[in-house]
């Protein structure tokens, strides 16, 4: 199998952007909750070729309403894709903000991001709230992708309500030409999040969960036992892709999982690599 | 009398690796203008450790290959687990290294050399090993050496 593409990293721990944007430190810490050292960019590297990696999309997260910060901006998305051609850039906008679809049409048509990440947890918005259409239409316009965080989230003060699969339905069904992936498996809803994609051809869904025990296990459990594996690998493999949520889960563990879980080899190509190929507008 | 703390950082390169250090140890010593002493090494990570061994490539395979065997990463179907699988709230993330922590303890986290004429005392195969047992990372090891000039 060629090298795949992790849909789901967070650039939080790099080093050499902490080194240049102090203010990062306090983003990763405090807003994203996330404590573990800052690490060399080599290392996020180092890890993606021992687990068959060759691009990470990174994500930003706009909550300038709701926290007053980002995780990170979208000039410094940029900033550290500059550092590796691995790094595919994702923009973030603040959907409150009625600039918000400007921003986001600035991003890609300027700055070159690739996709939109929403986390509406972080944000306090739900995503069928009708202040989000502009940027929903503006992304559907634009061509491009929206990752939403769904499910369980760790961050501090980000409440569970807004990630409910069934918040994402009226995005699905109103904007059919948007490609919306739901993050993290939306776990525990995850039933939900699958009815949501059987219905719905442009919802996707990321692998990005792990919430106890260990990936093998905890996948193990949401992938057979919450919803039979034979309905990822029948129906919904052109609709799920592998996701790690690095550096809150390593990318090395999750790809293991995923490969190890049972989908048939045609099936693992297409979650580890075509169909975030196809998201990203790079194959048809 | 010298008394001097040096950190020192390590990138591993794989999820296990073993990284010697006996170069970097001699240097730091030979260049520190201790005569006699003693000079410690310490990791500053929980999910590695500070081996010593001989220097061959055979024994860096087999060191991890078996320390993978006592305290797999994961523990076996159906059988034992790990409490330490479950949310770090501290750290934001899970814990599902606990294999990794147990090689640490298991192996050992340090180390130390006696130093004479200004060079580490040590037997015509050790070596001083860094030991990775979660990586990749970019990990901090502490050598500290004490001695008279």
């Amino acid at each position: 199998m060629k090298g795949g593409i992790d849909f789901h990293t967070h650039p939080i721990l790099v080093r050499e952007m902490i080194e240049l944007h102090p203010e990062l430190a306090h983003a990763a810490r405090e807003t994203y909750n996330c404590g573990n050292n800052f690490q060399p960019l080599q290392v996020m590297l180092l890890e993606m070729d021992i687990s068959g990696i060759d691009r990470a999309v990174v994500l930003p997260i706009d909550a300038t309403t709701s926290r007053n910060t980002t995780v990170y901006t979208n000039e410094q998305i940029v900033e550290v894709c500059e550092m590796s051609d691995r790094l595919i850039g994702f923009a973030s906008v603040d959907p409150h903000l009625e600039t918000a679809p400007r921003t986001l049409e600035r991003a890609i048509k300027e700055l070159g991001l690739r996709g939109l990440k929403l986390a509406p947890a972080m944000q306090e918005f739900y995503a069928d709230d009708h202040l989000a259409w502009p940027v929903y239409a503006c992304a559907q316009e634009l061509g491009i992708p929206i990752l939403f965080h769904a499910g369980l989230t760790w961050e501090p003060g980000s409440r569970l309500k807004y990630g409910h699969p069934l918040r994402f339905e009226d995005v699905a069904a109103e904007f059919p030409k948007l490609n919306i992936v739901l993050a993290h498996l939306a776990w525990p809803w995850v039933v939900d999040a699958v009815a949501l994609a059987l219905k719905y051809p442009n919802v996707h869904l990321d692998t990005s969960a792990l919430f106890f025990d260990n990936p093998r296990d905890f996948l193990h459990y949401a992938m057979t036992q919450q919803v039979p594996l034979t309905v990822f690998e029948r129906s919904l493999r052109r609709q799920l892709l592998f996701g790690s949520d690095n550096p809150r889960i390593e990318i090395k563990s999750m790809a293991r999982a995923i490969r190890n879980i049972g989908l048939s080899p045609e099936c693992l190509e297409l979650v580890f690599r075509k169909n975030a190929e196809t998201l990203l507008g790079e194959s048809r | 009398m010298i008394i001097q703390l040096h950190r020192i950082e390590v990138i591993s390169r794989n999820d296990m690796d073993m990284i010697d250090l006996t170069p970097e140890v001699d240097r730091l010593v030979e260049s520190s203008g201790a005569d006699r002493g003693i000079v410690f090494i310490l990791t500053a990570h929980t999910t590695s450790g500070i081996v010593v061994t001989e220097g061959v490539e055979c024994l860096e395979r087999d060191i991890p290959a078996h320390l993978e065997r006592l305290a797999p990463k994961e523990p076996p179907v159906g059988g034992y687990g790990y409490y330490h699988n479950r949310l770090l709230d501290f750290d934001g993330r899970m814990g599902y290294n606990a294999a990794d922590h147990l090689k640490s303890v298991i192996g050992g986290i340090n180390t130390f050399f006696s130093i004479e004429h200004g060079k580490v005392v040590r037997g015509g195969r050790q070596r001083v090993y860094f030991v990775e047992y979660d990586g990749p990372l970019a990990r901090t090891v502490f050598i500290q050496i004490m001695g008279e000039a």
